[in-house]
C-alpha cells in the first residue's frame, strides 16, 4: 500500500524537469564549447577572460550592486511603515500591483516622462534647473530599475517584518534599548531572510536586464543580459553568449548560497 | 500600535505616487489628440478607436490570449501533478531535490531560459513560433503553479486522506473527492499566476519567437523601440484595465478561502 | 470463546527503519461487542496498535488477524473497521450530510439509502437537523459527534477510537464519556479507545490494556488495575500511589516502613524485597498514638473533594493522604490501613508470572 501506485504524479512532472530544466542548462555548458562555425573550442572561454568582457562584467555587477542597494535603502522604510498602516494588507497590494503590470509598460512610460520635453524635464524647468538629457544616461537606467524592482524588495521584507514579534520590541525597549539600538539589534537582525530574499530577487535579474538597457539608456549600459541577446539574436554567435549565459548562471548561484537559506514560495 | 508620524505619511504618499504616476500618465496621454506625450492638446478616444481597427494587432492580441489561456490550463495539470509528486515524495532529499529543480525556472533570469530554451527548441527541430512559444510559457509556469498548489496540499491534514481510506475510498477516490476539491482555490490561484505570467512575459518570447509569430509584449517592445506612439499608450491602458480585472479575480479567490495573505510578486 | 475473538494481534512488532521498535512483540485478542481502552503516555505505542488495526500501516514483523484472517497486507480502505480521529479529520469542503455519506457513496450506495442512514446515524448521535450545516459551522462537541457518526454509519464490526475527546474542554469531555460508553452500548459492537487520560480509562471501560514502551505492561477490568496493579509504572500510571519498598517476611506478613504489618497477598519467596503500594484513599488519619504509622505533616493542598496531604514517615517515605478531613501542618498525625488496603508488587514479574502467581496462592487459601 505504500509504495504502490503513489507517484505515478512524478512522471509528467519529471519529464517536464529533464526536458526543461536540465536539459537546457546542458545545452547551455554543450554550446559554450563551440564558436560561430560549430567548431568544438575554448575560445569563447578565453575570449571571456579579455579585458572587453571582463569590463562588461564588472560594470554589470556594479550596475546590479547599485540597483539593490538603492532598491533596498528605499524598500525597507517603506516596509516598516507599511506594516504601522492600519489596513496594512491593502496597502501591502497596492504596493505590489505596480508588479502586475507589464514591464515593457512601465519602460516605455518612462520614454515619455523622461523625453526631452516630458513631464521630468517640465519639473526641472519649473524649479529652475533647466532642461537636461535624461533618457539614455545612467541615471535614468538606474532610477527605472530601482523604480521597477521596488515591490520585489518590498514585498519580502515586509513579510519578514509583519512576522515579527512585536513583544520583542518591547522587550528591548523594556531592557533599556533605545529604538536605534532596538531596530539594529532586534529587529533588523530578524528581518535579515527578507533582506536577504529581496536582495536576490532585485540582483539576480539585475544583471540580466536587456530590454531596459535598450529602451531606457541607449545601450550606453551593457549587462550580461544584453550580451547575451546580443550574441543569441543579433550576432547570431551562440557559443559566445552561451558562454557568458554560463557565468551568469554560475553568478546566480553563488548569489543564492551567499543570501543563504531561501524561503520557499517567495517569488 | 504607535501611530504614524507626519513625516512618514509624506514618505509613503511619496512613494505611492512615484509607483502609480508613470502608469497614469501614460493612460493620460492615450487621451490626448496630439502626437506626442508631452504636449496634451485635447481629448480624443481616436487611438482606441485606431486600435480597434487594426487587424495585425488584433491578430497579435488574439495570438497571446490563446497562448496564454493554452499555457495556463496545460501547466496547472502539470504543476498539480508536480506539487502531488513533491507532496507524496517520502523521502526528504528525493522532496528537496524536486523542490530545488522546480526552483531554478524561477530564480534564473528571463535571458537564460529564452537562451537556453532557443537552443532547445532549435536542436529538437521545433519551429519557431507557435508551438516554441507555447512550450516555453508553459514550461516556464509550471513551477509557478507548483509553488502556488503545494503550500494548499500541505497545509491538508494528513488524517483527512487516512479518514477517507479508512471509509472505503480508493487512491483515486482520494484525489477526486478530498485532495482536488480541497485544494481548488490552490489550482485557481496557480492558474491565474500563470496566465498573468504568460500575459506578461517578453524576454523569454523575444527569444523564442520566430519572424511571423509575435505576442502583444514583443510588439510594444518593437513599437517602443521606434520611438513613441500614443498607440501603445491607448493598448497600455486597456492592459492596464485588464490586469486590474485579473488581480481582482485572483484577490477574491484566495480571499474567499480565508488566507488573503501572501500574493505573489510577479517577476 | 474463540468466535467472541474479533481482532487478534499475534507477536506484533512495529518498527521504523533502525530506530527502536514503536511496538515489540504484542500480543492480545479483542473480543466483540466490547469497550477497549489502550492507555499509556504518549510514544507508548498506543496509537500504532490502532493504526495497525485500521491499516493504515503494516506491521513489521507478528501476523494481525481480523476474523481470525490475516490482515496485514490488506489496506484500510478494504477493512470493515472504522476510525475516529483525533482531529476528527472532517473534509472541510463537505457539509455534515456529505461527510457522514462519503463511506457510503464510495459504495455506491442508492440516494434514497444513503438518505436513510445518514438520517439515522445523525440521530444517533443526537444531530438531527444538521443534515445541511458546514463543518466550519459546528462546535468542537459537534464535529465529535459527526465523526463518529460518519464511522458508525459504515456499520462497522469494530471503531477506533484516537484520543477523540482531547481537544474538548473538562466539562464537554465529562458528558461526551458518558455519551460515547452509552452509544457503544446500544450499537452493541467493539469499541477501541486511545488515551493518555486514565480517569477516562477507568470510567469507559469493559477492559483496560496499559502500554509502556511499546510492550502491554497490564491488561484487565478497570478494578483489577485499580486494585492490583502489576508493578510500579502500572500503579504510578493509573490513579495515585505511596509506593514505598518492603520486604516479604513469610506469606500473609510484610514488612515496610520499620514495621511488620498483615497483609493478604502470598506467594512469593520468604524474606524478598518487594514494593508495597497503598493507595491515598485507603490511609486515614487518627490521633499519632493509634496510629500503625506515625508521620510529618509536610504540606497539604485543598483539592475539592478531598484535602491532599503530603507527609513523611521517620525512614524518609513519602506518604500521601486523601482525607476528607484538615490535617495541620508540622504536626504529628498517625496512619491506619486495612490489610486489604497493602498490595505488594514482585519486582521484575510479568502479566503471565502474576496471574500464576495469583492462582497458586488463591488456591492454596482455599486449602487452608
Amino acid at each position: 500500500m505504500k509504495t504502490r501506485s503513489r507517484n505515478i504524479y512524478l512522471i509528467p512532472y519529471v519529464i517536464w524537469i529533464a526536458l526543461f530544466v536540465v536539459t537546457p542548462i546542458l545545452l547551455v555548458l554543450y554550446y559554450s564549447f563551440f564558436d560561430i562555425d560549430g567548431q568544438f573550442t575554448f575560445e569563447n572561454y578565453k575570449k571571456f577572460f579579455t579585458p572587453v568582457y571582463l569590463k562588461m562584467t564588472f560594470s554589470s555587477f556594479w550596475y546590479a550592486f547599485l540597483i539593490t542597494v538603492i532598491t533596498l535603502f528605499i524598500s525597507y522604510p517603506t516596509a516598516y511603515l507599511l506594516t504601522k498602516t492600519k489596513h496594512k494588507q491593502l496597502w501591502l497590494l497596492l504596493i505590489i500591483i505596480p508588479s502586475w503590470i507589464n514591464l515593457l509598460l512601465k519602460a516605455y512610460a518612462f520614454i515619455g516622462i523622461f523625453g526631452t520635453y516630458g513631464a521630468a524635464n517640465s519639473f526641472l524647468g519649473i524649479i529652475g534647473i533647466g532642461s537636461k538629457q535624461i533618457l539614455f544616461t545612467d541615471f535614468s537606467f538606474i532610477f527605472v530599475s530601482v523604480y521597477i524592482f521596488l515591490p520585489f524588495m518590498i514585498l519580502p521584507i515586509f513579510n519578514a517584518l509583519d512576522e515579527l514579534n512585536p513583544s520583542l520590541v518591547d522587550a528591548s525597549n523594556d531592557l533599556g534599548a533605545s529604538r536605534w539600538t532596538t531596530f539594529q539589534r532586534v529587529i533588523f537582525p530578524l528581518t535579515l531572510d527578507g533582506v536577504k530574499s529581496g536582495c536576490q530577487i532585485v540582483f539576480i535579474p539585475a544583471l540580466s536586464l536587456f530590454m531596459l538597457t535598450r529602451l531606457i539608456s541607449g545601450n550606453r549600459v551593457i549587462t550580461l543580459g544584453t550580451a547575451i541577446e546580443q550574441h543569441f539574436l543579433v550576432t547570431q554567435d551562440w557559443g559566445m553568449g552561451a558562454t557568458i549565459a554560463v557565468f551568469l548562471i554560475i553568478a546566480m548561484v553563488l548569489i543564492m548560497v551567499l543570501t543563504g537559506k531561501r524561503k520557499r514560495g517567495i517569488l | 500600535m504607535k501611530k504614524i508620524s507626519k513625516l512618514s505619511t509624506i514618505y509613503l504618499i511619496v512613494m505611492f505616487f512615484i509607483l502609480y504616476a508613470p502608469i497614469f500618465y501614460l493612460m493620460f496621454y492615450s487621451f490626448n489628440s496630439g502626437e506626442t506625450m508631452y504636449q496634451f492638446e485635447s481629448f480624443t478616444l481616436d487611438w482606441y478607436k485606431e486600435l480597434f481597427g487594426n487587424t495585425r494587432l488584433l491578430i497579435i492580441v488574439l495570438n497571446t490570449a490563446i497562448i496564454a489561456l493554452l499555457s495556463a490550463t496545460i501547466s496547472t495539470i502539470l504543476g498539480v501533478a508536480g506539487a502531488l509528486a513533491i507532496y507524496y515524495a517520502r523521502r526528504r532529499r528525493v522532496k528537496n531535490t524536486l523542490l530545488s529543480l522546480n526552483n531554478v525556472l524561477i530564480v534564473s533570469p528571463d535571458v537564460i531560459i529564452g537562451a537556453s530554451f532557443l537552443i532547445l527548441f532549435t536542436m529538437i527541430g521545433i519551429k519557431l513560433g507557435f508551438i516554441s512559444v507555447l512550450l516555453a510559457h508553459i514550461a516556464f509556469s509550471v513551477p509557478i503553479v507548483v509553488i502556488m498548489v503545494l503550500p494548499k496540499i500541505e497545509e491538508m491534514n494528513t488524517s483527512m486522506i487516512y479518514a477517507a481510506l479508512d471509509l472505503g475510498a480508493s487512491r483515486w477516490n482520494v484525489l477526486t473527492k478530498v485532495i482536488l476539491p480541497y485544494i481548488t482555490p490552490g489550482i485557481f490561484a496557480g492558474f491565474f499566476m500563470a496566465l498573468t505570467y504568460s500575459l506578461d512575459d517578453f524576454a523569454v518570447t523575444f527569444f523564442v519567437t520566430g519572424n511571423g509569430f509575435t505576442t502583444l509584449s514583443v510588439e510594444i517592445y518593437s513599437l517602443a523601440r521606434r520611438g513613441v506612439s500614443l498607440n501603445i499608450n491607448a493598448l497600455s491602458s486597456l492592459l492596464f484595465v485588464f490586469t486590474m480585472l485579473l488581480v481582482v479575480g485572483y484577490y477574491f479567490i484566495t480571499k474567499r478561502n480565508n488566507r488573503p495573505n501572501r500574493l505573489g510578486v510577479r517577476q | 470463546m474463540k468466535d467472541q475473538t474479533i481482532i487478534r494481534f499475534e507477536q506484533v512488532t512495529k518498527q521504523y527503519d533502525d530506530d527502536p521498535a514503536v511496538l515489540n512483540e504484542v500480543s492480545f485478542e479483542i473480543e466483540r461487542g466490547k469497550f477497549y481502552t489502550l492507555l499509556g503516555p504518549s510514544g507508548c505505542g498506543k496509537t500504532t496498535i490502532l493504526r495497525l488495526i485500521a491499516g493504515f500501516i503494516e506491521p513489521s514483523k507478528g501476523k494481525i488477524y481480523i476474523n481470525e484472517k490475516i490482515v496485514n497486507d490488506v489496506p484500510a480502505n478494504k477493512r470493515q473497521v472504522n476510525t475516529v480521529f483525533q482531529d476528527y479529520a472532517l473534509f472541510p469542503h463537505l457539509n455534515v450530510f456529505e461527510n457522514v455519506a462519503f463511506g457510503l457513496r464510495i459504495k455506491k450506495l442508492k440516494n434514497n439509502v444513503i438518505e436513510q442512514k445518514v438520517k439515522e446515524a445523525l440521530r444517533f448521535v443526537n444531530l438531527e437537523g444538521y443534515e445541511n450545516r458546514e463543518i466550519r459551522e459546528m462546535s468542537g462537541g459537534q464535529r465529535q459527534r459527526v465523526a463518529i457518526a460518519r464511522a458508525i454509519v459504515n456499520e462497522p464490526e469494530v471503531i477506533l477510537l484516537d484520543e477523540p475527546l482531547s481537544a474538548l474542554d473538562l466539562k464537554l469531555r465529562t458528558e461526551m464519556q458518558y455519551e460515547l460508553r452509552e452509544l457503544q452500548r446500544r450499537l452493541g459492537i467493539t469499541f477501541i479507545f486511545v488515551t493518555h487520560d486514565q480517569e477516562e480509562a477507568l470510567a469507559m471501560s469493559d477492559e483496560i490494556f496499559v502500554l509502556n514502551n511499546g510492550i502491554i505492561e497490564q491488561s484487565g477490568t478497570p478494578t483489577d488495575i485499580y486494585d492490583e496493579p502489576i508493578n510500579r509504572f502500572v500503579a504510578d500510571f493509573i490513579g495515585e500511589s505511596n509506593i514505598v519498598p518492603g520486604i516479604m517476611v513469610k506469606d500473609f506478613s510484610v514488612q515496610f516502613a520499620g514495621k511488620t504489618f498483615e497483609c493478604v497477598d502470598g506467594g512469593f519467596d520468604p524474606n524478598e524485597a518487594v514494593e508495597i503500594v497503598i493507595r491515598p484513599e485507603d490511609l486515614e488519619i487518627t490521633k499519632p498514638e493509634n496510629g500503625k504509622l506515625r508521620v510529618h505533616v509536610d504540606s497539604q493542598l485543598f483539592r475539592g473533594v478531598h484535602y491532599e496531604i503530603s507527609c513523611d514517615d521517620q525512614d524518609g517515605n513519602e506518604w500521601l493522604v486523601h482525607s476528607t478531613r484538615k490535617a495541620i501542618v508540622g504536626e504529628e498525625i498517625g496512619l491506619t490501613f486495612d490489610p486489604e488496603a497493602i498490595h505488594v508488587m514482585r519486582h521484575g514479574e510479568t502479566e503471565e508470572e502474576f496471574d500464576k502467581r495469583l492462582e497458586a496462592y488463591e488456591e492454596g487459601n482455599y486449602e487452608n
